[in-house]
C-alpha cells in the first residue's frame, strides 16, 4: 500500500501509474479482442475476398500491357 | 383534480415449469467440447464454409488450447512475420509497388493465411504444431524471392543505378533448374527462379491467378492440350507479368517435352542471354553422366561470363553440406512416416515443403523450420503420439498432384480417414552430395539434377514410374491416390499399364483426374465426388464427417 | 503432267509397314530394324545385313486398343503405332532402335520393350523371338559436348547392340559402305526434289512425299533402281502448260507420314514445294559428309545433330535459327506461303507453331496457315476449308503485290 494511502492523503503517484497501465491494458485487451474477432470470424479473408481482390483485379485487367506480338525476335544472332 | 389515468403494464408471469437452461443438453459434453474441441466425427467442418467462396463463417474451434495456439502461433505469428520479412528483404514501399504492378503478387499473396487454413483443417495437437512450421518456411522463402525480384526490378525502378547494379548480379532460371547450381556464386550473386513465385506457388495459394496466364498464352495461338504448367510458365511472359530482375537466364529440359517447348516462347519474350542446361533422359546409363557434368560446368562458365562473379569452391562445399543436413532430416522424417503411426506432418505439408525446399535449394529458414519440426517429431515418437488416430487407410500419392487442390489430403483425412503418408514428388532428389573432391561433387550434382521432381520417376524407362510398389511397402501404404494429370503426355502414356497392374495386384487405387493448375477442367468438387464414390461403392465405408461430402467451393481460393 | 511410271507401285508399298519389299528383304535373311525418329540415324540401320524401316501406321484412324494403354490425350501418331503393333503389324521387326526424344513415341517403344521387371509385366507385343528394343539417349544441344555424347550413345546402343545381339558388322568399313549407299539415295531424292524449285515444278508435293516415304519405309537396296528410273523420267517430264496450282507453299511442322495430307493441300490449289517436317526430306536427305580426320561414326553423329531442325533443341541460337531456316527454305523454293502443321497433342510443335505463325509472317512477310491435325487427315473437311481460304488469301496478296 502506498504511503499516500497509509496517511489517508490523496494518492497521486502510484495510482496514476496504475491508471495508465490499466488504460494500456484495456487498449491492448481491446486490440486483442478485435484481432481475435477478425481471426475467428475470418474477417481478414472476407475483406480480401470481397473487397481487396476485386479491386486489384479490376486494376490489373485495365493495366496497359506490352503487346507480345510486338516483341522483336532476332533469328540471326547467337547468345545475346 | 384530474384523475391520473395510468395502467400498469401487464407482465407475463415466467413459466417456472420450463427451465431456463434446457435439461436435455449435455452441458458436461458441451464444456468438454469447448475446452478440448469436438472429436473428429462430430466436427461438421463442412458447415463452416460460406457457399461458393470457401471462406469460413468462422474459423474452426479446436478447443481452447489449440484454437489459441492457432491464433497466436499460426495466424498472428504468420502475419507478423510476413510483415517483418517484407521489411527485412526490401521494405514496404517496394512491396506495395510490386502489388500494384504484378497480378500474381496482389491477387495471390495477400490471401496466404487462408492457404494455411485450408491445409490445417481439422488438425489438433502435435500435428497443428508441426505442419505450420513447414508453411512458415515456404512463406518466408516466397517473400524472400519476390522481394529479391522486386528490389532488383528495372520495370518498377527504371532509373535507379543501385537497382541496375543488383539486377546485373542476379540470375534467373527455370523453376525446374535446381537452385544448387548457383551455390558456388551465392556469396555475391542472387538467383531467383522465374516461375516459382509468379506461377507455381500461386496455384496453391489462390488458384484464380494462374487462369489469367493460361488464357494469355492461348490467346496468341497455343492449343489447350499442352501441360498447363508449361502454358502458364509462358503465359506470365505473354502478360509481361515478370519483373526484370536478372541479367541472364538458365533453362532446363526438366521435367518434360512441354518444359523444353515452352522455352521457345519464353526466350522470345525475355530476349536476354540464355543458357540451356538440359539433363539426359536415360539417366541410369553410366555413359550419360560425363555429358551431364559438362553441361553443369558450362552453366557455371556462363554465369561467370554474364555476371563477372567467380566460381567459389569453398562456398559450394559449404552450401552443399548445409543442404545435406536438410536431406538427412528428410530421411528421418520418412523413417518415422513409413514405420510408425507417429508422423505428425500431414500430406499437404509434406508434399509442398519437400518440393519447395529441395527444388529451390538451401536457405536458413529451412534449417530453422527443421529444428522446430525435429523437436515435435521426437516428442511424438517418444510419447507415441498418433496425430491421425482415425486413419483408416495409409495412402501413397503417385504422379503429379493437382496444384489447385494440394490440400485434398486434408479434406480426405477429415472426411474419410485417408491419411496421405507420402507422395511421389517427395521422393525426388533422394540423395546427399559428396564434397570430398571436385569430381565426386560434380558427379553427384549431375545425378541430383537427373533425380529432379517428376523426371526421377517419369522418364528414363518404365522401371522408374513403377517404383510405386516398393514405395508402398516402404511406407506401409494400403491405398494409392493415382494422380491423373490429363495433359501430362508422359503419364497418360502409361495409364493402361497402371490399370492392369492395380487389377493384377488387387490394389485399391483411386484415379484422381486433374489439370495441374487449371481448376476449370476438373473442379475440386469433382475430385471429391470421385473419392466419395470410390469410398462408398468400392470400400463400402461411411464418411467420418458427412458434412464434408458435398459442398460448393467453386469460387474459392 | 504425264504420270510417273512407278507412282502406283510406290503408293501400294506405303499401304503396309510389312510391304512386299520388306518381306523380300526378310526372306533374304536381312534384319528389319525399326525406328521412329530422325535422331536414330537410318544410315546405321542400313548396315550390311540390315535394313531400316521408319515406322508408320497407314490408314489407322481409330486406335482403340492403344487408347486404353495410352489414353485418348496423347499424340495420335504414337497411339497409331501402338495400335498397329498390337494388331501384329510390326511382328516382322527384328529390333526397334528407340530414342527417348518425344514422350509419346518413347512410351510406345517402352511398351514394345521386354523389360523383365517385377514391377510391370511385359506385353509381348512383337511376336518375334529375336525382337529387342534398345534405347539411345539424344542430347538437346548441338555443341561439342553433345556431339561427343551422341557419338558414344550411338556406339553403345546402336553399333554394339547390333553387333553383340545380331552379329552385325559394325566396322568402319561397313559404316562407310552404308554411308555411301545412303548418300546415293540422298542424291537421287535431292535430284528429284530440285524440280520443285523450278518456276513451274515438274513434280507435285504429293508425288515427292510418296517417293521420300518409300525411301524410308522400304529397304533402300530394293527401291533404289526405281528411284533412279524416276529421276531419269523426271528429266524429260514436261510441266502442265497451265499450272494446276495457285500458289506454292512450304509445309513445315511435326510428324507427318501421310502423303494424303499433302494431297489434300494440293487439292485446294497450293503446291507443296518443300517438306520441312519429321519424315520430310529437307533434312533427312542431306548427304553425309565425312570431314578430314573424322571417323565415320563421328561424322554421322555430327551430321544428324547439326542438320536436325527438331524443336527439341534448346540452345538460344538454335531455337531462333529454326525460323530463319524455314524462311530460307521458302526463299530457296520460291514459296508464296508457309503451312505450319502440328499434330494434336504434340507438345513441342504446339509451342513452335505459335511462334512460327507470328514470326514468319511478321518478320519475313510470308502468309502463314497454322493448323492442328490428326495423324490421318484425308477426310477432313475443316482442313480443306482452311487451306482453300489460305490459298485465296495468298492469291490476293500476290495480286496486290503485282505478282
Amino acid at each position: 500500500m502506498c504511503k499516500c494511502r497509509k496517511s489517508k492523503k490523496s494518492c497521486k503517484c502510484g495510482c496514476k501509474v496504475l491508471k495508465i497501465l490499466g488504460k494500456i491494458f484495456a487498449i491492448l485487451a481491446a486490440i486483442y479482442a478485435v484481432l481475435f474477432a477478425v481471426f475467428f470470424f475470418d474477417l481478414d479473408g472476407k475483406v480480401i475476398y470481397h473487397v481487396v481482390e476485386p479491386f486489384l483485379c479490376k486494376h490489373y485487367d485495365k493495366m496497359e500491357r506490352r503487346n507480345p506480338l510486338d516483341v522483336p525476335y532476332d533469328t540471326t544472332t547467337g547468345v545475346r | 383534480m384530474a384523475k391520473f389515468n395510468f395502467k400498469m403494464p401487464e407482465f407475463k408471469k415466467p413459466e417456472l415449469k420450463k427451465p431456463l437452461l434446457p435439461k436435455d443438453k449435455d452441458y458436461k459434453k458441451l464444456a468438454h467440447d469447448f475446452w478440448y474441441g469436438k472429436p473428429h466425427g462430430e466436427r461438421r467442418l463442412g458447415d463452416l464454409y460460406c457457399d461458393k467462396t470457401g471462406l469460413y463463417k468462422h474459423r474452426e474451434w479446436r478447443g481452447v488450447k489449440d484454437t489459441f495456439y492457432y491464433f497466436h502461433m499460426v495466424w498472428l505469428y504468420g502475419y507478423a512475420n510476413m510483415v517483418m520479412d517484407i521489411n527485412k528483404y526490401g521494405g514496404l514501399p517496394t512491396f506495395l509497388k510490386g502489388v500494384w504492378r504484378y497480378r500474381w503478387l496482389g491477387q495471390t499473396y495477400l490471401t496466404v493465411m487462408h492457404w494455411y487454413d485450408r491445409g490445417f483443417e481439422g488438425l489438433r495437437g502435435e500435428a497443428l504444431r508441426a505442419c505450420p512450421w513447414h508453411y512458415r518456411g515456404m512463406t518466408n522463402a516466397t517473400i524472400y524471392q519476390f522481394m529479391q525480384m522486386l528490389r532488383n526490378d528495372l520495370k518498377t525502378n527504371p532509373d535507379s543505378s543501385k537497382v541496375k547494379a543488383r539486377h546485373d548480379k542476379t540470375m534467373a532460371h527455370d523453376e525446374t533448374v535446381w537452385g544448387g547450381i548457383f551455390y558456388p556464386f551465392s556469396k555475391e550473386l542472387e538467383n531467383v527462379p522465374l516461375q516459382m513465385i509468379p506461377y507455381f506457388v500461386t496455384c496453391h495459394v489462390n488458384n484464380h491467378t494462374v487462369l489469367n496466364y493460361i488464357d494469355a498464352i492461348q490467346s496468341i495461338g497455343l492449343p489447350g492440350d499442352p501441360c498447363p504448367m508449361c502454358q502458364a510458365e509462358a503465359g506470365i511472359f505473354v502478360q509481361d507479368d515478370v519483373p526484370d530482375y536478372y541479367k541472364a537466364v538458365i533453362t532446363s529440359n526438366e521435367a518434360c517435352d512441354g518444359s523444353v517447348a515452352t522455352s521457345v516462347i519464353q526466350d522470345w519474350l525475355i530476349d536476354k542471354p540464355l543458357f540451356a542446361m538440359p539433363q539426359p533422359m536415360l539417366f541410369d546409363d553410366p555413359l550419360v553422366q560425363k555429358h551431364c557434368q559438362k553441361e553443369i560446368e558450362d552453366a557455371w562458365k556462363f554465369i561467370e561470363e554474364q555476371t563477372g562473379v567467380p566460381f567459389d569452391w569453398d562456398q559450394l562445399v559449404k552450401k552443399l553440406e548445409s543442404q545435406n543436413e536438410l536431406q538427412r532430416f528428410e530421411w528421418e522424417k520418412w523413417d518415422v512416416a513409413g514405420k510408425t503411426s507417429y508422423y505428425p506432418i500431414n500430406g499437404v505439408s509434406q508434399a509442398l515443403y519437400r518440393i519447395y525446399q529441395s527444388q529451390y535449394g538451401d536457405l536458413p529458414i529451412w534449417h530453422f523450420v527443421d529444428k522446430k519440426v525435429s523437436k515435435i517429431l521426437n516428442r511424438c515418437v517418444e510419447n507415441k503420439i498418433n496425430s491421425y488416430p482415425l486413419t483408416r487407410h495409409r495412402v501413397i500419392a503417385w504422379s503429379c498432384a493437382p496444384l489447385y487442390y494440394s490440400n485434398w489430403c486434408t479434406w480426405a483425412y477429415n472426411c474419410w480417414g485417408l491419411n496421405c503418408i507420402i507422395n511421389m514428388d517427395s521422393l525426388m532428389f533422394d540423395m546427399t552430395i559428396r564434397t570430398d573432391s571436385y569430381e565426386h561433387t560434380l558427379e553427384d550434382m549431375a545425378t541430383y539434377h537427373e533425380w529432379a521432381p517428376m523426371r526421377r520417376m517419369a522418364v528414363g524407362g518404365m522401371h522408374h514410374i513403377f517404383e510405386l510398389w516398393e514405395n508402398m511397402e516402404r511406407f506401409n501404404c494400403d491405398m494409392v491416390m493415382m494422380y491423373d494429370q490429363l495433359q501430362c503426355k508422359g503419364m497418360q502414356g502409361v495409364h493402361g499399364l497402371f490399370e492392369d497392374e492395380f487389377r493384377k495386384r488387387n490394389i485399391h487405387a483411386i484415379w484422381m483426374p486433374h489439370a495441374l493448375p487449371d481448376k476449370r477442367t476438373v473442379s475440386r468438387a469433382e475430385i471429391r465426388r470421385i473419392i466419395n464414390d470410390y469410398m462408398t461403392t468400392v470400400m463400402h465405408e461411411e464418411p467420418l464427417d458427412p458434412s464434408l461430402l458435398d459442398f460448393d467451393d467453386s469460387m474459392g481460393w | 503432267m504425264r504420270d510417273l511410271k512407278h507412282l502406283i507401285y510406290f503408293e501400294n508399298l506405303l499401304q503396309e509397314a510389312n510391304n512386299d519389299l520388306v518381306k523380300q528383304a526378310k526372306s533374304e535373311g536381312k534384319l528389319a530394324l525399326g525406328y521412329t525418329c530422325y535422331f536414330m540415324p537410318e544410315v546405321l540401320l542400313d548396315l550390311p545385313g540390315c535394313f531400316s524401316v521408319r515406322l508408320r501406321a497407314p490408314r489407322c484412324t481409330s486406335p482403340d486398343m492403344a487408347t486404353y494403354y495410352m489414353s485418348g490425350r496423347t499424340c495420335h501418331y504414337g497411339r497409331s503405332l501402338m495400335e498397329r503393333a498390337l494388331e501384329g503389324g510390326f511382328n516382322f521387326l527384328d529390333a526397334q532402335l528407340a530414342t527417348e526424344t518425344c514422350t509419346v513415341t518413347c512410351r510406345f517403344q517402352e511398351h514394345l520393350r521386354q523389360k523383365h521387371l517385377d514391377s510391370v509385366d511385359d506385353m509381348q507385343i512383337i511376336q518375334n523371338d529375336h525382337f529387342q528394343c534398345e534405347f539411345t539417349d539424344v542430347p538437346f544441344k548441338k555443341n561439342e559436348n553433345s556431339i561427343q555424347h551422341y557419338q558414344e550413345q550411338l556406339q553403345a546402343h546402336v553399333l554394339d547392340f547390333l553387333h553383340n545381339n545380331y552379329g552385325v558388322d559394325t566396322s568402319d568399313d561397313a559404316i562407310l559402305k552404308s554411308i555411301e549407299a545412303h548418300n546415293e539415295v540422298c542424291r537421287l531424292i535431292n535430284e528429284i526434289g530440285d524440280y520443285r524449285k523450278l518456276d513451274n515444278p515438274t513434280i507435285t508435293g504429293y508425288e515427292f512425299a510418296v517417293i521420300t516415304l518409300v525411301s524410308m519405309a522400304c529397304p533402300k537396296y530394293l527401291i533404289i533402281d526405281k528411284l533412279r528410273e524416276t529421276a531419269e523420267e523426271l528429266k524429260t517430264r514436261e510441266p502442265d502448260s497451265k499450272p494446276q496450282y495457285r500458289c506454292k507453299v512450304v509445309l513445315t511442322g511435326s510428324e507427318n507420314d501421310d502423303p494424303d495430307f499433302t494431297k489434300l493441300i494440293e487439292s485446294c490449289g497450293a503446291l507443296v514445294v518443300c517438306d520441312r517436317y519429321c519424315y520430310g526430306a529437307a533434312e533427312a536427305r542431306i548427304p553425309i559428309e565425312i570431314r578430314e580426320g573424322e571417323s565415320p561414326l563421328r561424322a554421322i553423329a555430327r551430321h544428324y545433330l547439326l542438320t536436325s531442325q527438331c524443336t527439341r533443341f534448346m540452345e538460344q541460337a538454335e531455337m531462333r535459327s529454326r525460323k530463319q531456316r524455314i524462311a530460307d527454305l521458302a526463299k530457296e523454293y520460291h514459296a508464296d506461303g508457309i503451312i505450319v502443321a502440328s499434330n494434336k497433342f504434340c507438345e513441342y510443335w504446339s509451342y513452335e507453331r505459335v511462334i512460327d505463325t507470328i514470326v514468319l509472317h511478321r518478320d519475313f512477310g510470308y502468309p502463314v496457315c497454322s493448323i492442328e491435325k490428326e495423324y490421318i487427315n484425308s477426310a477432313s473437311g475443316q482442313l480443306r476449308t482452311r487451306f482453300q481460304a489460305f490459298v485465296e488469301s495468298v492469291e490476293i496478296k500476290k495480286l496486290q503485290e503485282g505478282k
